[in-house]
């Protein structure tokens, strides 16, 4: 019966381009970032005598930049940090949204009104800038970027999670489970989140798209954590030698994109594949 | 009535806030689904609950079921509040309460064998002792209810079974509880004709066998005479008239009951009956009254009527109505 799932999540990827192209970036992604080591061409920390060099120069596929650090190699190991940025920010953001919106919709009542108030005044809070306070007072390491993300964009996942669990806890299962003697808890995670988090998942590969573009941003502005290689950063040091050596810029810029594409293609694709509409369009 | 009932429903109400046009009218309106019912159930009896739909059958069930919390009024069994028993106990509350739902097809959660759909209370109950002895009784259960073989059926997916299948299921799976009160709200309406009688044998040969009492609720008067000991006939959450299944449909004494009574072809009375029909605005539970509810569709009411809902008026020591004009 495992197998059965699969084959119909194998459908499901066939059937849309998108979801598709997304899926194979992702993996291309992991390979990138397992084998790090094995396809860059130095250790991207080492801070080489080759200053600025250009495209080519001295075996540097793309360069070098101010500190002599190898730009190919870098823009590799910016995969890590970049994937696991978008992979925590939005775990947080999901596991959050879905524990506190599914416990609304369900619970409803005096829960829901106090849950969704708290939901509506998150959604007001211009995120970028309460990204900015909270990096600027407790300092910009990666782990508190990615906590910071995490809690800021929850808000749009528990929104999706209520409405399920709101029509969720109409269905008979759910009736049928509370007369079966399951509790509350039981309830709301076996039958109400399994059920309803498809759209959360959906929505949180998305996610992983903006909290890769939040980092780069946060990076560039230079809040971003000193201490590890992400692109972001490498435009933010780079900007200064944008006429002189363009290629800093230009190629963490590109990777920027490209690793945002993927999951936005992946996150839209899992979207519209769950759409009932889009099964009933295509029958 | 010298037996102590095991189900007792004491002036029980479920009143929902209507939530429509409230900026026209300033006053707050409820839809009564439920409005001071009493009924009684004794142990193994078969109670028939009738009337059209809408008329809150389903709202009785959870009510009694404790799916739904009562407005007003409560439910007894055995003499104690059920609202006192799910806050001592909930899970033995629950073993001792079954409900069958109307629609098969949504009772299980998709994502579920029917293995895991019937392992899971078993374990949360703590029936059997290995995950062993509890597969071999849920398997020896399926082959006794007719879903041959057990052991293929535990592996399938809700979608992959049959309408019927799955309402054995769902009948089983309340069963496997041993409950001493078994709700079943319209089991068969959904099912397809072919099936129905033997779902309905399934069921009430298994709450024989364990003296469980039932409420069979039912749009169908005709097949809810012949299986019940008493019925009871609702109409926009009241009950109109209650007694022996026999003297209901033989004798009904309320004008809804002989309307519905007449218009059921199934039924041919011995007497020749005119047909009466009811008319008029279909009804709507939203703050009916004052007066009798059935005063707008009632081929006998009069100027009364419109102004008092009727008392209790008993025809015999087991038969009464609410209807003042009806002798
Ligand atoms: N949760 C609810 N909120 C508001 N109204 C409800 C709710 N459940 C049922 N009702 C209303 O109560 C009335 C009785 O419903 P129900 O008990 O399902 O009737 P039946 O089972 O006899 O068809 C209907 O008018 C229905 O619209
Ligand atoms: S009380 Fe009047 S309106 Fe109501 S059922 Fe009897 S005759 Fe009809
Ligand atoms: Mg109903």
């Amino acid at each position: 019966m495992k197998n059965n799932r699969l084959t119909i999540a194998a459908q499901a990827v066939k059937s849309n381009r998108q979801l598709m192209a997304g899926c194979i970036g992702v993996l291309a992604l992991l390979v990138l970032m397992i084998a790090a080591p094995l396809i860059s061409t130095e250790d991207p920390t080492i801070y080489g005598p080759d200053v600025l060099n250009g495209l080519g120069e001295n075996g540097h596929i793309l360069g070098t930049n101010h500190l002599g650090q190898d730009v190919y190699s870098m823009i590799i190991y910016g995969v890590r940090t970049s994937v696991k940025v978008a992979v925590i920010s939005a775990m947080i953001s999901g596991i959050l949204g879905v524990l506190i919106g599914g416990a609304a919709g369900f619970l409803g009542g005096k829960v829901d009104v106090i849950i969704s108030e708290i939901i509506n005044v998150f959604m007001m809070l211009p995120t970028f800038f309460l990204i900015l306070l909270i990096v600027a007072l407790f300092g910009n390491s990666l782990t508190n970027v990615m906590i910071v993300i995490g809690i800021t964009t929850w808000p749009g996942n528990a929104k999706l999670m209520r409405a399920q669990a709101l029509s969720l806890r109409e269905r008979v299962f759910v009736k049928s489970a509370e007369a079966m003697g399951e509790t509350k808890r039981q309830i709301l995670f076996k039958y109400i989140i399994p059920n309803g988090i498809f759209p959360v998942i959906a929505n949180t590969t998305l996610g992983m798209a903006n909290a890769i573009l939040t980092e780069a941003g946060l990076s560039f502005l230079g809040l971003g954590d000193p201490s590890i290689i992400s692109w972001g950063q490498m435009i933010y040091a780079g900007k200064q030698y944008i006429t002189s050596a363009w290629w800093i810029c230009a190629f963490s810029g590109i990777a920027i994109i490209i690793a945002v594409l993927i999951f936005y293609m992946l996150g839209d694709g899992l979207n519209k594949v769950m759409d009932p509409r889009y099964n009933k369009r295509r029958a | 009535m010298s037996e102590k009932p095991y189900v007792s429903v004491e002036n029980i109400s479920k009143w929902y806030p209507y939530k429509g046009d409230k900026l026209i009218n300033h006053e707050k309106k409820f839809i009564k689904a439920n409005d001071d019912i009493n009924l009684s159930i004794q142990k193994g009896e078969i109670l028939g609950v009738i009337g059209e739909s809408g008329c809150g059958k389903s709202t009785l069930g959870k009510l009694l079921t404790r799916l739904e919390t009562p407005t007003a009024g409560d439910c007894l069994i055995n003499g104690v509040s059920t609202k006192e028993l799910i806050k001592n106990d909930m899970k033995a509350f629950r073993r001792s309460v079954q409900i069958i739902f109307q629609n098969p097809f949504d009772t299980f959660t998709p994502r579920d064998t029917i293995e895991q759909i019937l392992l899971r209370p078993l374990k949360n109950h703590n029936i059997g002792n290995s995950k062993e002895e509890r597969r071999k009784l849920c398997i020896e259960r399926l082959e006794e209810g007719g879903l041959v073989p057990g052991e293929d059926i535990m592996k399938r997916y809700p979608h992959e079974l049959s309408g019927g299948q799955l309402q054995r299921i769902s009948i089983i799976r309340a069963m496997l509880l041993d409950p001493e009160f078994i709700v079943a709200d319209e089991p068969v309406s959904m099912l397809d004709v072919s099936v129905r009688a033997e779902i309905i044998n399934m069921l009430l040969d298994l709450a024989k066998l364990h003296n469980t009492a039932v409420m069979f609720i039912s749009h169908d008067i005709a097949l809810t005479r012949y299986i019940s000991d008493n019925i009871a006939v609702m109409y926009l959450g009241k009950v109109v008239e209650y007694g022996k299944a026999d003297e209901v449909v033989n004798n009904p004494g309320h004008p809804y009951t002989k309307a519905l009574i007449s218009n059921c072809a199934s039924i041919d009375p011995d007497d020749e009956r005119e047909e009466i029909s009811i008319t008029g605005e279909p009804p709507t539970p939203l703050d009916p009254g004052p007066g009798c509810y059935f005063a707008p569709r009632c081929f006998m009411a009069c100027e009364k009527c419109l102004k008092e809902y009727p008392d209790k008026k008993n025809l015999s020591d087991t038969h009464w109505i609410t209807c003042m004009n009806a002798e």
